[in-house]
């Protein structure tokens, strides 16, 4: 971590649902141009956190900024900063995949020609006729790839992406990836929550969080060596089992 | 112009699902045809026995108008004395007609036999009706002899009906069942469209996006207003072709208030759809929602009849001043002079709905 103001400092962050804590004041930074994995079983507080930082959720205590700015003062300009891709892929279901990006791009405010353009993008990249038809009708990896497009059109700089690759095939799942490293390149920031360990392979950095509470933080090799397991597996199990004895 | 957006997605949703359009666009015809002939307070072939136990002409000459009359069909008919409660029991007749011979003081026979119509009273309406019908030909059959014998009564009544002269109850129902499918229609879309978003998560992409809340609730509501009343033409189409029920007054009028009776019950669905967490949940509280607006609406009985405790709820009810403005326009071809303080009511309900409406609205968006 350097001395640069992080993409999204979260400190002290907690969700309440009456009795019930989601998130029990957790703290992170995430570094401009950093891959961050944000693993966790489900119910762990990953989604809940994600919907916070977007300011979809509002916030019990703590703070979250985006590029230095209070997502509670500033919502409307950290909300031009960031992209989301929800759970599902949140795409509609009767729509085609090209209506759905017009729709998502003009209520962005792209312009119909930007429009034209973003969807001739997509066309290159998949097949017309599949693009044509209703997007709950195509495989969930172009549904997928259509959600990250939608996702990118308007140009955030910080991506959040909650459970990306669950329901799609392993084939699918490595070629999100690669367009993630490709985004990386691009300069973006990502966090990217997932339940499958074995993709904090693909982060800079990883946050395990556990019952709301982080559990450990870091680079994964770094963990790796000092928690002296031989897998993110084993280091998961091990951050759980020390939560757990706390 | 990012509005348009939402607005056209909306209208995609809504063509896409081939049964959702069969039902809005011709449901609605059928729904004013089977209404049209069901929802009718006209009352035509009761059942009716007649005991005729007078041997005076007179009492065959008034069952041979019964018999002639379109409004009872006689399934009974005896000389002789009958168990007349074991008729209306048996449910074989809805009246019972007894002619009996009338004597005076000194034993003599009357010139009228005694009459006397033993109603079943289960179906109020029906029995109150018909009671009246017998009347009506009991006092034609006097007029008449009277006027044979050079007679006539030194007052009589002659009343003339103005803007429905055959009081055919189509007239009353049809414009106001018009009123009732721009609820039924607007409600069921409108209040299940947010919930809907809730559902398949597009909802929090959407509250992601540039568009201010106002945008999504006007996006929500105007493609819902334009499919209201796309199927409010249809129904008065049908209505007026159909049903032959002349339309008077100015098309201006009713689209006005059409429109302001829309920003109400829209603002009211789009309530719903805020406080539901699923589609299920819509639907049965737009269900109970549209059963109370309609009962308390004077859609089947005048306002007046409700009780004044209950009245309240009548006096809220958007739909009962719709129906009001409808039939003054329609039937009485009225202009706004006569219906305006039904508008500015309406109006203040619409204010007060769409206040609030957006209120929730806003909260829920900012959660």
């Amino acid at each position: 971590m350097t001395g640069a103001t992080p993409a999204i400092a979260v400190r002290g962050l907690r969700k309440d649902f009456g009795s019930f804590s989601a998130v029990r004041g957790i703290s992170f930074d995430v570094a401009p141009g950093e891959i961050v994995g944000f693993l966790g079983p489900n119910g762990a507080g990953k989604t809940t956190t994600i919907k916070m930082i977007t300011g979809l959720l509002r916030i019990t205590s703590g703070t979250v900024a985006v590029n230095g700015l209070d997502n509670r003062r500033e919502l409307p300009r950290v909300k031009r900063m960031l992209g989301y891709m929800s759970q599902k892929f949140s795409l509609y279901p009767l729509l085609s995949a090209l209506e759905n990006i017009e729709f998502f791009g003009g209520i962005s405010g792209l312009a119909p020609r930007e429009l034209r353009a973003a969807m001739a993008r997509m066309e290159q990249q998949v097949a017309g006729a599949i693009l044509r038809q209703k997007i709950q009708d195509v495989p969930p990896g172009i549904r997928q790839k259509v959600a990250l497009f939608v996702c990118l059109l308007p140009d955030p700089a910080i991506i959040l992406l909650d459970e990306p690759t669950s329901g799609v095939d392993p084939e699918a799942r490595r070629a999100f990836w690669s367009e993630i490293y490709g985004l990386k390149t691009q300069g973006k920031t990502l966090l990217v929550s997932t339940h499958n360990l074995d993709e904090a392979e693909y982060c800079d950095r990883i946050l395990i969080i556990h019952d709301g509470e982080l559990v450990a933080a870091g680079a994964p090799d770094e963990l790796l060596r000092q928690k002296r397991q031989a897998s993110i597996e084993a280091l998961f199990q091990d951050a759980i089992r020390e939560h757990g004895q706390d | 112009m990012k509005l348009r957006y939402l607005v056209k997605k909306e209208l995609i949703e809504v063509v896409r699902q081939k049964e959702l359009l069969f039902l809005m666009f011709a449901g609605p015809v059928i729904q004013i045809i089977i209404l049209g002939y069901v929802v009718s307070s006209d009352i035509r072939r009761v059942p009716v026995a007649i005991v005729n136990l007078s041997r005076g002409q007179v009492a065959e000459r008034v069952s041979e108008r019964v018999r002639r009359s379109p409004l009872f069909a006689v399934r009974f008919e005896s000389r002789q004395g009958a168990d007349t409660l074991e008729l209306l029991k048996k449910g074989r007749a809805k009246a019972v007609i007894v002619f009996r011979d009338a004597r005076g003081h000194g034993g003599a026979a009357r010139a009228y036999p005694e009459v006397q119509v033993l109603m079943d009273g289960i179906d109020s309406n029906t029995a109150m009706v018909a009671a009246g019908y017998f009347n009506g030909i009991i006092k034609g059959y006097i007029l008449d002899d009277l006027a044979r014998r050079g007679r006539g009564l030194p007052l009589a009544d002659r009343p003339l009906f103005r803007f429905n002269p055959q009081l055919r109850s189509i007239n009353y129902m049809g414009p106001g069942i018009v009123g009732f499918l721009l609820t039924i229609i607007t409600m069921f879309l409108t209040s299940a469209s947010l919930v809907r978003e809730k559902e398949q998560q597009t909802l929090d992409t959407l509250l992601m996006s540039p568009l201010a809340s106002l945008e999504i609730y006007l996006g929500k509501a105007l493609p819902a207003a334009l499919v209201g009343l796309v199927d409010m033409v249809i129904g008065l189409l049908v209505v007026v072709l159909w049903f032959g029920i002349p339309f008077r007054g100015s098309l201006f009028y009713l689209l006005v208030a059409a429109l302001v009776y829309l920003a109400a019950i829209l603002s009211y669905a789009l309530l719903i759809s805020v406080l539901s967490t699923t589609t299920q949940q819509s639907m049965f509280f737009a269900w109970f929602s549209l059963m109370l607006f309609l009962l308390m609406s004077g859609f089947f009985t005048p306002v007046a009849n409700i009780p004044q405790p209950l009245r309240l709820l009548a006096d809220i009810n958007p739909l009962r001043y719709l129906i009001q403005i409808i039939r003054e326009i329609f039937l009485k071809g009225n202009g706004i002079a006569y219906f305006w303080k039904d508008l500015l009511a309406l109006a203040g309900i619409a204010a007060s709905l769409v206040s609030v409406s957006l209120l929730n609205f806003k909260r829920f968006i900012s959660r």
